[in-house]
């Protein structure tokens, strides 16, 4: 097992900036205001020029074209604007190509924004409540494989030995290396002081059913995911090769009918978002 | 030419051009070969019916399987393609594992397929369907030649 050697590469993983831990931190607070994230996101240019061109994708609906900061966030609300933080800070990482889960660059950043919108779509449709956050839990809900997919890499025959058994991809990754993206992700978050509810989502998005507790952001992450993957965005080596829960689609009261109307309008949107911060 | 299909998306081609498409999941790929003409083309649609977002369906047919298929035919039979010659190959139609029902996307693509070529006397000449494994197709509009790609290995369909 590999595991220590896995944690210990989580910690030489480049945190966030440190405009979004401080705009995280904002995220609490009810008494946060447009000025105190524009003085946080002062000290990073880069960040603001990725958070107005994702305010100006097409997802977000404004017409007007938005050219400050302070104004992304009165039209966009507080929270939309701290989840564009999140996510222009985020991109960074999930841009990457990641070796061992055959992801090309730019790939798991498009899937992380499809979860998102697809996230984002099923709750309208379901109408339930997940909780505010949705979109950031299922932004950052892969990011555990940048970390991961070099032991994947490496341990790929023992990987695949565990696949033709029949486990699913991370069980498989368990099996071979102790740990699966989804644990290695929420441990990464946890040290970033992402909140709980979010870390929670990230910790069990493949494993509802053994979570400690049931929770409408975990179980819309999970749905989303499976079904971003079944429409091939961000399919990689690991294919289909997981099982989405029954209780949960029960729990939720899903059928088929709300996942295809979410599929039919999530590509677009995904790809207005993702080629918003395209290079 | 060498052309890629995205999702939601159809390309015709000619003798000397190479259509690929990736990332099947329980999307459904479908290829249409005229081998006297040489001339055919290649459909990516993700969900059956476009009941189910008609304004998505106007702007895009090539995304639904009951639209996108009469797409392709038509497209070829106006570029002169006769239907007694026409090789039609499907791949796809994957579904995740377990037993989850509402997830079964692709099973409903390839029912719906089936039922559109059934009710217009055309038959498969090859599939490769179902699984749990996504799959590249690469299509040579030369020889008619299609190969599946996928689960590591490589294989004429």
């Amino acid at each position: 097992m590999r595991l220590d050697e896995i944690l210990r590469s989580v910690d030489t993983l480049p945190a966030m900036g440190g405009a979004a831990l401080q705009v995280l931190a904002l995220i609490e607070d009810s008494r946060a205001s447009a000025s105190q994230i524009e003085a946080a996101l002062r000290q990073d240019p880069g960040i603001t020029g990725n958070l107005l061109r994702l305010a100006n994708s097409a997802y977000f609906g404004i017409p007007a074209r938005i050219g400050s900061v302070r104004q992304a966030v009165s039209l966009l609300g507080l929270r939309r604007v701290t989840q564009m933080v999140v996510a222009a800070c985020a991109a960074a990482v999930l841009q990457r190509p990641v070796e061992g889960y055959d992801l090309p660059a730019g790939e798991l950043w498009r899937h992380s924004l499809a979860v998102s919108v697809a996230a984002e779509g099923l709750v309208g449709e379901i109408g339930i409540g997940a909780g505010e956050e949705i979109f950031t839990a299922a932004l950052l809900h892969d990011v555990g494989k940048v970390v991961l997919g070099r032991f994947v890499r490496e341990e790929l025959a023992r990987i695949e030995a565990a696949l033709a058994r029949g486990l699913t991809f991370e069980q498989a990754e368990t099996a071979a290396l102790g740990v699966d993206h989804a644990s290695v992700g929420a441990e990464l978050l946890s040290r970033w002081a992402i909140p709980a509810d979010i870390v929670f989502a990230v910790r069990w998005h493949h494993d509802p059913d053994r979570a400690p507790a049931s929770h409408p952001m975990l179980d819309v992450v999970h749905v989303a995911n499976v079904l971003c993957r079944m429409i091939g965005i961000g399919l990689g080596r690991e294919g289909l090769q997981t099982e989405p829960s029954i209780s949960v689609s029960r729990r939720l009261g899903v059928g088929t009918g709300h996942l295809e109307r979410v599929a039919s309008r999530t590509l677009q949107w995904a790809n207005d978002l993702a080629q918003a911060l395209a290079a | 030419m060498h052309l890629t299909v995205t999702v939601g998306d159809m390309k015709t081609g000619a003798a000397g051009d190479h259509i690929v498409t990736h990332a099947l999941g329980s999307c459904l790929g479908l290829v249409v070969y005229d081998p006297v003409l040489k001339i055919g083309g290649l459909l990516h649609a993700m969900l059956p019916l476009s009941s189910i977002n008609p304004e998505k369906a106007q702007a895009n047919p090539a995304m639904f399987v009951d639209t996108g298929v009469p797409l392709l035919f038509r497209t070829l039979y106006e570029q002169g393609a006769l239907k007694s010659r026409l090789q039609v190959k499907a791949a796809g139609c994957g579904a995740p594992m377990g037993r989850n029902e509402v997830f079964k996307i692709g099973e409903r693509n390839y029912t719906v397929l089936k039922k559109l070529l059934w009710k217009n006397n055309i038959l498969l000449a090859a599939e490769d369907v179902g699984g749990n494994h996504s799959r590249t197709l690469h299509f040579d509009l030369e020889t008619g030649e299609v190969v599946v790609a996928g689960n590591g290995g490589r294989r004429p369909l």
